[in-house]
């Protein structure tokens, strides 16, 4: 090539670099110059653009880039005179702001560095850390009041409608049965022991009261901008946020979070929505259920049947198929027959198909009509109250998400991300319940936020762990795990890979009662082709989330069976048995406890 | 709950109307009917509110719920009167031991200090304005200007004393 030649085509380029905006050299079959492109285009950037393969020279032009930025392929991009490279970082620098910043639209174009639509725990987390790195950010939060007009303060759903009121409500029934214990170590009272609903309910309220205030006191700490309205997207960059007074507002950001979480679905049958409450009423019932039925066997189903029966009540779960889909079943049906033997009545394979009110009151009188799911049986109940618990939708429906292109599962509501929690749509990211499939827990909503608002403002790179994650059920007789439970174990590594270590256990606590012998349970499923490495952890029995929690830091760590072996139980506890476990579940050996 | 919100709100509706109906009047009227229509007011005001318990001879209140923004800032940013202000929360049990005595506080004076009462859940934008953080927390403002606060519970002769303070005794 004749330098001279060479010298013209690189002034050529300088002078397209130093007089565009934006200049893309491309190859008009490339799919990544295709891509970024496009990403322009979306951008609303006008570029320039040089097809190597189309123009006179164009070999010649690639040689004076490589010479120019040391790249060889195409795309290769410059925006405002500077090199940003291919494809790849071409997109890093949109995902990281910097090519906003050097299209210089950023600071002048939003009102917002992000917008955060949804108060609930992952988005609390998530905006107060943006602020904390010094970005503006604003956080949007509406509770829709439950057909019976319950409504709740800034929190979302753990704080409450979910695990405080649920674990505080929990508690009142454990110590019912520390009641009936005490007068068997000894404590003399008069027969007669009542529980007052009201005193309870209020007791739980006044303290979500007390939770919600310091949230919004922290927000303002934290200078994080609360709109206490609800948010949906009307452009790429712009949602609407319409108060309980219709007042519509208008905010831009540069990225948004939803965080939206999910509320109780309806049956969809007759009377459900009239006449039938969910948890979002149950805590902030003002009178006591009394006979309930509880519909379902989610979580939610288990412990809220769970302390209804605690306090006393008559109470039956109607049950479609089987107990805690997803988790251990052998667990599941643990807890299950735990309930059964405490009162809980079981009605199993039936569907609710209509609920008709009998009599109003406070309770009133339902009465509920079912189908049995394998034959043609038909049967009627009355109860004064209907609970329930068939599982949750995502509130993704009416965010005007449509309106901007997020993806969500169609099925049910879910919004697919990838490892950084972001949507298909960039600037758009996801966090907490509402993502398919990873774990509905509040923790993990407040790990995903904190660490993805450190990545999008605080230049981090730690992505969200999703595996091995504690967590516990709240039945009255309490379900930890952490890691796989048996099925899914099996399904990934096979049965003849896995051994299995079990055990029965009675608490010191439980023996002078001479209560729930053997019905307490321990198991951990180690994987034989990696040096009997824990993958899942399950324990039934009194204060789960506490023995569940440390297990989780070691499954962290990668505990091994022998390691586990190796460590010093704390005697007399539940959580010993961990340390001693021998028996397998292969050996069908005998897993009763007999003294120390 | 719902129920109980509800009547709040009809409440808190009738007791805005009926209080800015004689306030209208007033604005075009003469100068002994001005005096005449605000005594209409805060008799009508005495008569709603619950916590209205102190009517003086001259039949001004001098303790009353704070309604909104607006009201605060006529009643107790503009008020002749030193105002001690009690940020309050229905679910705070120590705001239950306090309300009763710094209304006792209050009665002593005779008329030389109001006290504006502000649920923080239901005017929260106030709450945060004036940096409170836990309930209860009670403001002493003179003229529009905050001069003294305290956050928590005290015995009746610490507000005593509070009070005192406040109208320079």
């Amino acid at each position: 090539m004749p330098p001279v030649e060479q010298g013209q085509i690189k002034a050529r380029i300088k002078e397209l670099i130093d007089t565009k905006g934006v200049v893309i050299f491309s190859k008009s079959y490339c799919p990544y110059c295709k891509k970024v492109k496009e990403l322009f285009a979306e951008l609303n950037v006008t570029y320039e653009v040089l097809e190597l393969d189309l123009i006179e020279n164009g070999s010649n032009y690639q040689d004076v880039l490589v010479e120019m930025t040391g790249q060889k392929t195409v795309p290769n991009v410059f925006v405002n005179k500077t090199h940003i490279g291919g494809c790849d970082k071409t997109m890093q620098a949109y995902k990281d702001g910097l090519l906003h910043q050097l299209l210089g639209v950023e600071s002048t174009t939003y009102d917002y560095d992000l917008i955060v639509i949804g108060g609930g725990s992952g988005g609390l987390a998530c905006s107060k850390e943006a602020a904390a790195l010094g970005k503006k950010a604003m956080v949007l939060d509406y509770v829709v009041p439950t057909p019976l007009g319950t409504s709740w303060g800034l929190g979302g759903t753990c704080v409450n409608v979910g695990c405080i009121p649920k674990k505080l409500m929990h508690q009142t029934a454990l110590l019912r049965s520390s009641l009936e214990d005490a007068r068997k170590f000894g404590w003399e009272f008069s027969e007669a022991v009542n529980h007052n609903w009201e005193t309870m309910k209020s007791a739980v309220n006044n303290y979500i009261g007390s939770l919600n205030w310091g949230y919004r006191v922290s927000l303002r700490d934290k200078n994080v901008n609360y709109v206490n309205a609800y948010g949906e997207f009307v452009e790429p960059h712009k949602i609407k946020a319409t108060n309980k007074r219709g007042k519509e507002m208008f905010y831009t950001a540069a990225k948004f979070i939803l965080a939206t979480g999910e509320r109780p679905r309806y049956l969809g049958i007759p009377g459900d929505k009239e006449y039938c409450i969910t948890s979002d009423d149950l805590f902030y019932l003002p009178y006591c259920p009394g006979k309930t039925l509880v519909i379902g066997a989610s979580y939610v189903a288990l412990e809220c049947g769970g302390f209804l029966a605690g306090l006393g009540l008559d109470v039956t779960i109607m049950v479609r198929s089987i107990l805690l889909r997803g988790f251990d079943q052998d667990m599941a049906n643990r807890a299950g027959d735990h309930m059964e033997t405490h009162g809980v009545k079981f009605l199993r394979q039936y569907v609710p198909v209509k609920v008709e009110q009998l009599e109003a009151g406070t309770p009133g009188r339902l009465k509920v009509t079912a189908k049995s799911t394998e034959t043609d049986e038909i049967i009627e109940g009355e109860y004064n109250t209907v609970l329930i618990a068939v599982g949750r939708d995502a509130c993704t429906g009416n965010i005007g998400l449509d309106k901007v292109g997020v993806m969500v599962n169609p099925n049910t509501g879910k919004i697919p991300v990838n490892d950084e929690e972001q949507t298909n749509i960039p600037h758009i990211y996801a966090i907490g319940d509402i993502l398919e499939g990873k774990w509905e827990l509040t923790p993990v909503a407040i790990q995903a936020g904190k660490l993805l608002a450190r990545r999008l403002f605080g230049g981090s790179t730690v992505k969200c762990d999703y595996v091995n994650v504690p967590t516990t059920v709240f039945t009255p007789l309490e379900y930890g795990s952490c890691g796989l439970s048996e099925e899914k174990a099996i399904e990934r590594y096979g049965e003849e890979n896995l051994e299995i270590f079990h055990s029965l256990f009675w608490p010191l606590e439980y023996t002078i009662p001479n209560r729930d012998n053997n019905r307490c349970y321990a198991k951990i499923i180690c994987n034989k082709l990696d040096d009997n490495r824990v993958i899942g952890f399950h324990y039934l029995g009194p204060n789960a989330g506490e023995v569940t929690q440390g297990f989780g830091v070691a499954m962290k760590c990668g505990v091994t069976k022998e390691q586990l072996d190796s460590t010093i139980g704390i005697h007399p506890t539940c959580a010993e048995i961990f340390t001693t476990m021998a028996v397998t579940k292969r050996s069908g050996g005998d897993i009763k406890q007999a003294g120390c | 709950m719902a129920a109980r919100l509800l009547v709040r709100r009809i409440w808190t509706a009738s007791a805005k109307n009926f209080r800015l109906l004689p306030a209208a009047s007033a604005a075009s009227s003469s100068s002994s009917s001005h005096v005449s229509s605000l005594n209409t007011s805060t008799h009508t005001r005495s008569f709603l509110s619950p916590s209205c318990v102190l009517p003086l001879s001259s039949h001004r209140c001098i303790s009353f719920n704070v309604q909104d923004h607006d009201d605060f800032t006529e009643r107790v940013i503009n008020s002749d009167l030193p105002v001690l202000v009690d940020f309050h929360a229905q679910w705070c049990g120590p705001c239950k031991i306090l309300g009763p005595r710094l209304e006792k506080a209050i009665a002593k004076q005779k008329g030389r200090v109001a006290m504006a009462k502000v649920d923080i859940d239901e005017h929260t934008d106030l709450a945060i304005e004036y940096g409170v953080t836990a309930v209860p927390t009670v403001i002493a403002m003179r003229k529009g200007d905050v001069i003294d606060q305290f956050v928590g519970v005290k015995d009746e002769d610490q507000l005593d004393s509070f009070v005192n303070k406040l109208i320079g005794q």
